[in-house]
């Protein structure tokens, strides 16, 4: 029953797309409103369908429908409901069914979202839309169907979801980042409509925007709970391990980055066209791109997906939109001639240009080492591995860099300006963050004096200590400058706003906030990778890790903790059986916790061994135990333990960063507020968001000299 | 406009100049030449050079050592096989069989010493082909069965031959 549900409405997935690609072809042909009529409400049908087929693979799962091949693989009868329904997406076919069901639905969302939107601009890009819902509904048809039937009938039980991804972060990794991917999808359709139908303004970006914030929002939501499942699943003490799959989902990540800000220059001032559609497309190809060196098998990674008809299918797809973005880009090169040159690269444009270039560098980078065994495996080379120290050298300072122009370019105001003005802005957060970095400097410098003992301490290693302490140093300057920037400027421009109100601090700040999302918005996003950089430098220049062999009750410290031995035991629990570790851990103050650190054998997967970390967090290090192994009925244990700095920031500042996005798309909140108090413009801004950024230009150049930069 | 495009200039040498010097930096620590089994075994030239091998834990002469922190195994190739001698901390899908990475150099006696060591899990979201789905392991089987970490896992081989 099931099986039948599922593959007629797949059939009926793809004929919905295909029929909207052929009614969005004859709308822009015969230009007839019935047509678009059509590919209109075909595009609304295909999420429909995808919808009815997800409801028929969640429904087999749920009743342990094992006569598929996919349920069968991915579930057992004992696996908890919630699991049962998350195996959904744990193999191959099933996740790319959520991307499908996923893009239908955004693809339907946006064509809401274009109600006044007529003619061929609009025509072309309902065909891109439904091309891209054919693609995956053809896919999902006939190369990674999840209806197929278990050879030689239902066995009694399934094989149960791997014991790795039995972890709620697991759980929501996949559908955020599907979100972030398939959202990448509608900028690039409703560039190609514009592009292609000749219109050369730029009002269209307005439109984007909003697409290219929320898939940019969910895909750093998905990317971050990623590594936040390495980190406490795979209990190897880091997060990041420039896996290619890994690198596939940071790859688009960092073209859309650039594009957020790109754009905005394009916007405001009709700069970076060609550079803009460059990145609207490398964004979706890379999407795709990321896709195919992960599932068709072409490139070694750990997380193997086995080579199949996919890669072929993604491989042409690939093809056929890379060609063809190439082709536009060629045919439109002359109509997308700069409508202002560069003023001065010290303004927010050029932080933007450079910020730019060196996500543009970043990503080359890091493309060039994911694919790089496989080029070095084709020539006469010798095939050469990239591992993460390559990315690491050659990454991170460029990182860094970027963090520098992201603290600078917020406060840099959009055009020509004056360096005394610039001298005002950064003046005292320059000064700041100069005093706080000498006085971190000057502490750990003391701190290290006071209780190192320098007898062994080789060039070698002293060469180290001074390159991991130097960009300590740097990444606590530039954190703090950014933070500090962003915060001088706010409580600047709500003074200067609180001289012609009458209200108090805290309401003109909620005004001014809630005037211009985007801006602010844009700088708690900023803020939030601040924070992500303070955990990320510290995370991984000052880790200590000790592999610990204890007696039953022994202790032994590392760094200023002491760790001791308690107990062993064997446990069973519904699921799995686990010899577990009791670990004492008592920090500097002397206050103690218990760890549990184990290791477990699931059911059903009598031949493969899971790790479980145990570890303890707080504002400024963590402690992660994992066992290692133990002898002679656990007498003696084996443990590896990190204290890992600054691990929390790391989760706190993307935690901030996807509040600072989201924020960034929400509509006003005290819309009526600020109708009662303020001018009829900003009734007018309220009302017609699109034409917003022009009037705050208008007013900042109305209001003369009061320093405050365009809404971002 | 000609002072800008000096100006453009300088910037870009001064980006590609430093672009280069991480990029050979990076090429320096993060590159390491990689061969599957086959292609090293018996060639002389490999020896004492820092290489990254593939292949898959030989059944045979398999000695895993959790809490001693090392595994000796046979890493095996199409045709050839390597001795493998491993120090470090035992990864969760390290078993015969299965397909592993090892990094490290050949010794002057022919045994490969290895401190990193990969595990590749095609199973954590695929089974493997031809592997069929299981009938209805109860833990008592299982644990019956096996005690790949019994406790009494000692310093002696589990020897455990699948």
């Amino acid at each position: 029953m099931t099986v039948y549900l599922g593959n007629f409405s797949l059939a009926g997935a793809v004929l919905v797309s295909v029929l909207a690609i052929v009614a969005a072809a004859a709308a822009l042909i015969l230009r007839s409103e019935r047509a678009v009529q059509l590919a209109r409400w075909s595009i609304f049908g295909t999420p429909l369908f995808f919808c009815i087929t997800s409801g028929a693979l969640v429904y087999a799962f749920i009743n342990n429908d094992f006569g598929l091949v996919y349920v069968a693989s991915y579930s057992e009868k004992a696996l908890p409901l919630g699991y049962k329904i998350a195996a959904f997406w744990a193999g191959q076919e099933g996740s790319l069914l959520l991307w499908a069901l996923i893009l239908a639905i955004l693809s339907a969302l946006a064509v809401m979202g274009f109600r006044n939107w007529r003619g061929k601009d609009y025509s072309i890009t309902l065909g891109m839309l439904a091309l891209a819902n054919a693609f995956f509904s053809i896919l999902l048809m006939f190369a990674a169907n999840p209806f197929q039937l278990t050879p030689g009938g239902a066995p009694l039980d399934g094989r149960g979801l791997n014991p790795m991804l039995q972890d709620p972060g697991m759980i929501a990794h996949p559908p955020l980042l599907f979100i972030g991917y398939a959202g990448f999808t509608i900028p690039f359709a409703i560039m190609v409509g514009v592009l292609v139908a000749g219109r050369t303004d730029n009002h269209w970006l307005s439109l984007i925007r909003r697409w290219l914030i929320f898939s940019w929002l969910f895909l750093t939501a998905g990317i971050m709970l990623g590594a936040w499942w390495a980190y406490v699943e795979l209990g190897w003490g880091g997060y990041w391990a420039w896996d290619p799959v890994e690198n596939a989902s940071l790859l688009p990540w960092l073209t859309a980055t650039a594009l957020m800000h790109s754009i905005m220059a394009q916007q405001h001032r009709g700069m970076f066209k060609r550079w803009n559609l460059a990145l609207i497309a490398a964004t979706f190809l890379l999407c795709i791109f990321g896709t195919y060196i992960t599932r068709s098998g072409v490139i070694q990674s750990v997380h193997a997906f086995p080579p199949s008809l996919i890669g072929q299918f993604f491989f042409v797809f690939l093809l056929i939109i890379t060609l063809s973005s190439v082709a536009l880009f060629i045919w439109k090169f002359s109509a997308l001639r700069p409508e202002h040159e560069l003023d001065s690269l010290v303004s927010r444009e050029g932080a933007f240009l450079a910020g730019n270039i060196l996500l543009v560098l970043m990503t080359l980078t890091v493309l060039i080492g994911t694919v790089f065994p496989l080029l070095s495996g084709w020539g006469t080379f010798e095939p050469v591995t990239v591992k993460p120290e390559f990315y690491n050298k050659v990454v991170a300072p460029m990182g860094v860099l970027l963090a520098l122009f992201m603290a600078l370019g917020p406060v840099l105001p959009l055009g020509r300006i004056k360096s005394k003005q610039i001298a005002r802005q950064l003046a005292i957060p320059g000064i700041l963050a100069l005093l706080i970095t000498a006085a971190y400097g000057g502490g750990s410098a003391y701190g290290w004096l006071a209780q190192r003992d320098f007898s062994n301490l080789t060039n070698e290693l002293s060469w180290a200590l001074v390159q991991r302490n130097f960009w300590a140093l740097v990444c606590v300057f530039v954190a703090t400058l950014g933070t500090l920037a962003v915060i001088v400027e706010f409580s600047r421009t709500v003074s200067a706003r609180k001289l012609n109100t009458n209200d108090n601090w805290l309401l003109t700040a909620l005004r001014l906030v809630d005037r211009d999302h985007r801006r602010y918005g844009g700088q708690l996003t900023h803020l939030g990778m601040m924070l992500l950089i303070i955990g990320v430098a510290a995370s991984s220049l000052f880790v200590t890790k000790k592999q610990l062999r204890l007696e039953l009750g022994q202790s032994d410290t590392i760094e200023q903790y002491v760790i001791e031995y308690e107990s062993i035991a064997e446990i069973s629990r519904e699921n799995f059986v686990a010899v577990e570790a009791t670990v004492a851990v008592w920090n500097r103050n002397g206050k103690g916790y218990h760890l549990h650190p184990q290791k477990r054998r699931y059911n059903g997967w009598a031949d493969s061994i899971n790790t479980e970390v145990a570890y303890l967090s707080n504002w400024h290090e963590d402690i992660y135990v994992s066992l290692a192994g133990w002898e002679d009925s656990g007498q003696i244990a084996v443990f590896e333990v990190y204290v890992n700095p600054g691990m929390a920031w790391i989760w706190i500042g993307s935690i901030v960063m996807v509040l600072g996005s989201a924020f960034c798309i929400l509509p006003r909140l005290l819309t009526i507020f600020a109708r009662q108090s303020n001018s009829a413009q900003t009734v007018l801004a309220a009302k017609y968001p699109l034409h917003r950024g022009r009037q705050n230009e208008q007013s900042v150049a109305a209001r003369g000299k009061e320093v405050e930069p365009v809404a971002s | 406009m000609a002072g800008s495009r000096v100006k453009f200039l300088i910037g870009g040498l001064a980006i590609a100049s430093a672009l280069t010097f991480l990029v050979v930096a990076g090429v320096r620590d993060g590159w390491v030449y990689s061969y599957d089994v086959d292609e090293v075994v018996e060639v002389a030239s490999f020896q004492g050079k820092r290489l990254r091998l593939h292949g898959d834990v030989g059944t045979e002469n398999f000695v895993v050592n959790r809490a001693g922190l090392s595994a000796q195994f046979e890493l095996c190739g199409e045709t050839k096989q390597l001795e493998i001698d491993y120090s470090g901390v035992i990864p969760d899908l390290f078993k015969p069989e299965n397909a592993v990475v090892v990094e490290g150099y050949i010794d002057d006696d022919g045994i490969f010493r290895a401190d990193t060591l990969l595990t590749k899990c095609a199973s954590k979201y695929e089974a493997k082909d031809g592997e069929s789905v299981h009938g209805t392991p109860t833990l008592m089987d299982e644990l019956g069965t096996k005690s790949n970490f019994g406790t009494n896992a000692t310093d002696v081989a589990e020897g455990d031959s699948k």
